[in-house]
């Protein structure tokens, strides 16, 4: 099977936009939550979200009319042009018919149904759009980046929830090796949801101010939105066109714990499998990788799991191993979440900078590695991790790894 | 591990069968799914699962955690395993994974979630319903009920998600990622998507309004159902003495930028599938003794999708045989390929591909000779299923017989 490798990077989140601006961002500490501005918090007994308030659409949409399509395809679109912008891919050379899409996400494009619950509710569904059939279903996401850029190989949308960004690079991972497709844009994308705020708001696990992974006092995820998409591209058609490698996919490994649909497994049996699986795939050694990016929620039970599972894993190696979680800036941006983590690994790979775990003020006992606390950190990264457990009981772990030519 | 990927059972839950020869037999007496819907109110009609309960496959555990799709699809895995003799014990031991095509999803628990919380508050919502609003709920509960701990995906690309997830699910097997996993697709009849459709203006109004390639059509009708095949490594199979009832040869994917807007594109993208899968399974157009359309009575999908077939097969499309099942089960959306599938399966083993359900006479100027209302008794090794989403995405997947 052929060797796979990410030459594109394009994020869109709530702290920075693109490859450069973003990871400036998340090497500084900054923080995207704010008071949330999309609908109205007043029952709600929080208030915060990671939204991203400046987004002009028409910037990026071009082919398409921006405001005719949902705001996870508009997120997912100005992700892909970012991504391939940064990879300087020639649009003119790519085959489109070879050109692939596969994208993850946890909702598709809720604030589509939450219109419609708003007339249901209100008994006035005449006044509703028309647009349930075109809008809505969550394949639209992956097809309105296609229709936009012209792409017509393989087009898939991976809901996945929290885990769909992994799900979806490891599908394009797989697309790519065995030789269905020349070049792959691959990520998640989400938008802010009514919908998912009521629901952590009602289990009581959305912080009130701050996430704060792996803190003593942390006290629950915050929602956000965001998209990120990689350029994937089989290694010979990067090296023939000399483009500039992040990292390589090594491989991945995906599990379910099949045991509750919204909490870990009490063992950590999936999340240990899930990590194993990757390992075994990629063929990394444990003492190799030098970089953990944690699923990281913020929840106490996350966060406990999470490290009792890194654990199990690596052994007396656990604690020599920086392990960060961007959610402690950018929030939980749900479907989107590991794409951009696995860009954050490529990143770290590339540069030998690993992002901080902000808001870290007090260690637990019960979380006693190290989280690379409040400040980025330069260190060797051979190959490094990406974490992520979602609802289903799915969990997912994927190995990016230094590029080096020789295999 | 082998490049072969083998059939080794089938679960189908569907508005005319439960099972798969039964569902064949039904299709060769021209039986007909569609009718009024029971379970909302609606002028519509529909291809309801007529009293669907899912204990009579799930037994008597606690199936409140899951809604309508989720109970579908956990009822056709529950048949499937069970066909595949992958035992309770065996999946103690093994982890078998679960790829699942759907288009809606959980979309009326989404809605109903949310409509509470508009109501009452969004204090008052419903932790349990929650867990179902994520669009891959469907796919984890089924996983909970069968402990089924390997890879866990659902996959939506709109009307073929069902048929491209067996074909991803092919990917997994070959790319060594995984032995032995459950593909196929479900959807639910609801409220929601049938108020998306109406609204894009897209429904027949009549039964016969939706017969494939048929002069009268004009417009689908939305049905329901699951459908899942038992997908494993051909050599562990073997091993473990499976029973192998058919075979993925390969499966193709295009995918159009404009969407449906353009006959012309739409149907180019569905010849690019055809060829794709062709390619993919090393087979040529003579190997492929029979076909089953995606057509769903749209009066320019089925057009469409009727030139593809004759531009790709050519002279050959005069002798060869074609079914098309959605005028007798509806458009079961995410559900369909993977019905189609098992159901081809089901035609080839007894030789007889069934006759397009109330087929009167074909449209003018189409070239499809072989669409008919009759059966067609004829011995099929390798099978084409086709399952087109007008909005872009097209799948091709060439299945044989074992």
């Amino acid at each position: 099977m052929k060797r796979v490798v990410i030459t594109g990077i394009g994020a869109f989140t709530s702290i920075g936009t693109g490859c450069q601006d973003f990871w400036k961002a998340l090497l500084s500490g900054q923080s995207g939550i704010s008071p949330v501005e999309s609908f109205d918090t007043s029952k709600y007994a929080v208030h915060v979200g990671g939204e991203i308030k400046a987004f002009s659409p028409a910037s990026y949409i071009k082919t398409l009319e921006a405001q005719k399509i949902g705001r996870t395809s508009q997120l997912g679109i100005a992700a892909a042009k970012l991504a391939l912008e940064d990879a300087q891919v020639d649009m003119a050379a790519l085959d489109l018919t070879r050109a692939a899409i596969s994208m993850g996400t946890t909702s598709g494009e809720p604030n589509q149904i939450e219109q419609f619950d708003d007339y249901f509710v209100a008994d006035n569904l005449q006044a509703a759009g028309d647009e349930m059939l075109t809008l809505y279903p969550c394949h639209h996401i992956a097809a309105y980046m296609a229709a936009e850029l012209q792409f017509m190989g393989r087009n898939t949308m991976i809901p996945a929830a929290c885990a769909a960004g992994t799900y979806a690079i490891s599908h394009a991972f797989d697309m790519l090796r065995l030789g269905q497709a020349d070049l792959a844009l691959a990520g998640g994308a989400d938008s802010f949801s009514r919908i998912t705020y009521s629901g952590f708001a009602q289990l009581k696990a959305i912080a009130p101010e701050r996430c704060q992974p792996f803190d003593k006092n942390r006290k629950g995820m915050i929602p956000a939105e965001g998209a990120g998409v990689l350029v994937l591209e089989p290694l010979e058609r990067a090296l023939a066109r000399n483009a500039r490698i992040y990292a390589e996919i090594a491989g991945c490994g995906l599990s379910c714990d099949a045991f509750h649909m919204t909490g870990g497994h009490p063992e950590e049996a999936g999340s240990v499998k899930a990590m194993e699986n990757a390992l075994f795939e990629s063929g990394v050694q444990r003492e190799e990788i030098s970089y953990i990016s944690a699923h990281g929620t913020g929840t106490p039970t996350n966060d406990m799991h999470e490290t009792r599972a890194v654990k199990k894993v690596f052994g007396n190696r656990s604690g020599q191993v920086p392990i960060s979680s961007i959610k402690s800036m950018l929030g939980h941006t749900m479907g989107a979440a590991s794409a951009i983590e696995t860009a954050v690994c490529a990143l770290a790979a590339y540069t030998d900078r690993i992002p901080p775990t902000i808001n870290l003020d007090e260690s637990d006992p019960e979380c006693d590695l190290d989280y690379v606390p409040n400040e980025a950190r330069e260190h060797k990264v051979f190959a490094a991790m990406n974490n992520a457990y979602a609802f289903g009981g799915v969990n997912a772990s994927l190995i990016v790894k230094k590029f080096k030519d020789a295999c | 591990m082998s490049q072969r990927v083998v059939i080794t059972g089938k679960g189908i839950i569907s508005s005319l069968a439960d099972q798969a020869d039964t569902l064949h037999n039904a299709l060769c007496a021209g039986q007909c799914g569609l009718g009024s819907i029971g379970l909302f109110e609606t002028q519509h009609m529909g291809g309801e699962v007529p009293s669907f309960d899912a204990r009579a496959y799930l037994g008597d555990g606690n199936l409140r955690p899951l809604d309508r799709i989720a109970q579908l699809a956990a009822s056709a895995a529950h048949l499937a395993l069970e066909d595949s003799n992958w035992t309770t014990e065996m999946r103690a031991e093994q982890d078998v994974g679960i790829v699942l095509g759907t288009v809606f999803s959980s979309v009326h628990t989404i809605g109903t979630f949310d409509q509470l919380a508009i109501r009452r508050g969004p204090r008052f919502v419903k932790p349990l319903d929650f867990a179902n609003t994520v669009i891959n709920a469907a796919t984890g509960q089924t996983a909970i009920w069968h402990n089924l701990r390997g890879i866990n995906s659902t996959l939506s690309t709109g009307a073929s998600s069902g048929l491209q997830a067996i074909g991803y699910a092919s990917d997994l097997i070959r790319s060594g990622r995984i032995s032995m996993l459950l593909a196929g697709g479900a959807e639910e009849l609801c409220f929601e998507t049938l108020f998306g459709f109406e609204r894009a203006k897209l429904l027949g109004k009549r039964v016969e309004s939706a017969v494939p390639f048929d002069a009268g059509r004009t417009g689908l009708i939305v049905g329901e159902g699951a459908a899942f095949v038992m997908l494993e490594d051909a050599e562990k199979a073997q091993a473990r003495g499976a029973s192998i009832i058919g075979e993925i040869r390969g499966y193709g994917t295009a995918f159009d930028p404009h969407r449906g807007q353009d006959a012309d594109k739409l149907g180019m993208a569905m010849g690019m599938a055809i060829r794709a899968a062709l390619a993919h399974s090393k087979l040529n157009i003579e190997d492929i003794d029979c076909i089953s359309a995606s057509a769903c009575g749209s009066p320019m999908g089925d057009r469409c999708e009727a030139e593809a077939i004759a531009a790709v097969f050519g002279n050959q499309t005069a002798s060869l045989p074609i079914t098309a099942i959605k005028s007798a089960l509806g458009e079961t959306l995410g559900a369909s390929g993977a019905l189609q599938s098992v159901a081809l399966v089901e035609h080839m083993h007894h030789g007889v591909l069934p006759g397009i359900c109330g087929f009167k006479a074909l449209e003018d100027g189409l070239y499809l000779p072989m669409a008919k209302k009759e059966n067609c008794t004829i011995p099929m090794q390798n099978g084409l299923v086709l399952s087109f989403g007008l909005d872009g995405n097209m799948c091709a997947l060439v299945l044989s017989k074992a």
